[in-house]
């Protein structure tokens, strides 16, 4: 046992026990898990960015050298991705309606409102840039 | 027919003696389906182990000291019925996250000192004379801050809050719950006071939003809520010119 589990606070005589918080404390509650997954999904969405900047790099040798998608590893690594940022957003804009509280002629707006307009807003920007990219690369 | 029973796990640990705290099985009679755990660790100790040590007063979810973790969930066990656990055996622990003082007693007066860093009380610039009258508020103003207010300061969301369990420097859920209930006041004018201390590393920006302070919550406080509004709030008063007025 360390001495940091067993305490004598310094106002009182009293000997108390602390349980060490364990490495896999995250294992313990499904709740703690899907947390835990929800803060590491920024992990591979910036492998995937370093990997995309890889072949943005190729593609300095020409059009020909610029294939990502023809690359089978690239392609099912950006799947897992997608459903990583897929997590990560919906679990993001579903809070929203927690955190953000405005109030429109002096009533508070809904939760649910504003988790709509959240959903909302993001539907027409992926829609937006999907236009963009499909039309540059057209 | 043979009497119904249940067996209640629960945390021994003698400062003088135990170098770790141990748990000692109970076997004891469930012969009313609206029996609590509390119920039961106070059968134990009127009938079969009376240096069973643990907190209680109430034993009708208002006290908040009944507070301890059954089957490793945050749970006042005055509101933990023994028919949802039954026929398995229950394991009752102190709360997690917090220095055990004796069996299930933990030592709260980290979370003593955090509650009252907050100022917990309405403060004015200057006092209203008694004979102006009351501080007159319209439901609306109450509907601000109320469900805030509802906290029994039992503790649950601390055990529930693995960045409590990591960091104990951490302001915690219940304290900044309350800060916020009375920065949302509008009868108070301490919100400068209370920003140095939980608008820090060690306050609201030490949370990443797990969210279990909500869930186990007794009350519905919801402290997550008031933690990641809070948040927002002193982003803005940082970001917006005219967040810096009063």
């Amino acid at each position: 046992m360390s001495a940091a589990e067993i305490e004598t606070p310094a106002h009182s005589a009293t000997r108390t026990y602390r349980a060490p918080m364990g490495a896999t404390w995250w294992t313990r509650k499904g709740h703690y898990f899907w947390y835990v997954v929800r803060e590491f999904t920024a992990v591979p969405l910036a492998l995937w960015l370093l990997w995309f900047l890889v072949e943005i790099k190729r593609a300095g040798a020409g059009a020909v050298g610029y294939a990502p998608h023809s690359s089978t590893p690239f392609v099912i690594f950006s799947v897992i991705c997608l459903l990583f940022a897929l997590y990560h957003s919906v679990t993001f804009l579903s809070l929203a309606g927690v955190i953000i509280h405005p109030r429109v002629m002096g009533r508070p707006v809904p939760p649910r409102l504003i988790v709509l307009l959240m959903f909302g807003q993001w539907a027409v920007a992926s829609i937006v840039i999907a236009a963009v990219l499909i039309g540059f690369g057209r | 027919m043979a009497e119904k029973r249940i067996t209640i796990q629960a945390t021994r640990f003698d400062p003088e003696k135990d170098s770790v705290p141990r748990l000692q099985s109970y076997d004891i009679p469930f012969s009313d389906e609206s029996m609590v755990v509390l119920d039961g660790l106070n059968y134990i100790k009127a009938h079969v182990d009376g240096s069973l040590s643990y907190r209680w007063s109430c034993r009708m979810g208002i006290c908040g000291s009944c507070g301890m973790m059954v089957n490793g969930t945050p749970k006042l066990t005055c509101n933990a019925f023994l028919r949802d656990y039954w026929p398995r055996p229950v394991i009752v622990e102190p709360l997690s996250n917090f220095p055990i003082i004796r069996d299930l007693v933990i030592d709260m007066d980290g979370f003593m000192r955090k509650l009252k860093s907050i100022k917990p009380w309405i403060i004015r610039k200057q006092e209203i004379p008694l004979a102006a009258g009351e501080h007159k508020q319209v439901t609306e103003q109450i509907d601000e801050f109320k469900q805030f207010s509802q906290c029994i300061n039992c503790m649950l969301c601390y055990a529930a809050c693995p960045v409590y369990g990591l960091n104990d420097e951490f302001l915690g859920p219940a304290a900044i719950a309350l800060a916020r209930r009375y920065n949302l006041d509008s009868r108070d004018q301490g919100l400068k006071e209370r920003l140095p201390l939980i608008a820090n590393s060690e306050g609201i920006w030490e949370c990443s939003f797990v969210g279990e302070c909500s869930v186990v919550c007794p009350k519905g406080v919801d402290p997550a809520k008031a933690i990641q509004q809070t948040k927002l709030d002193t982003t803005m008063r940082f970001v917006l010119p005219y967040g810096n007025r009063e």
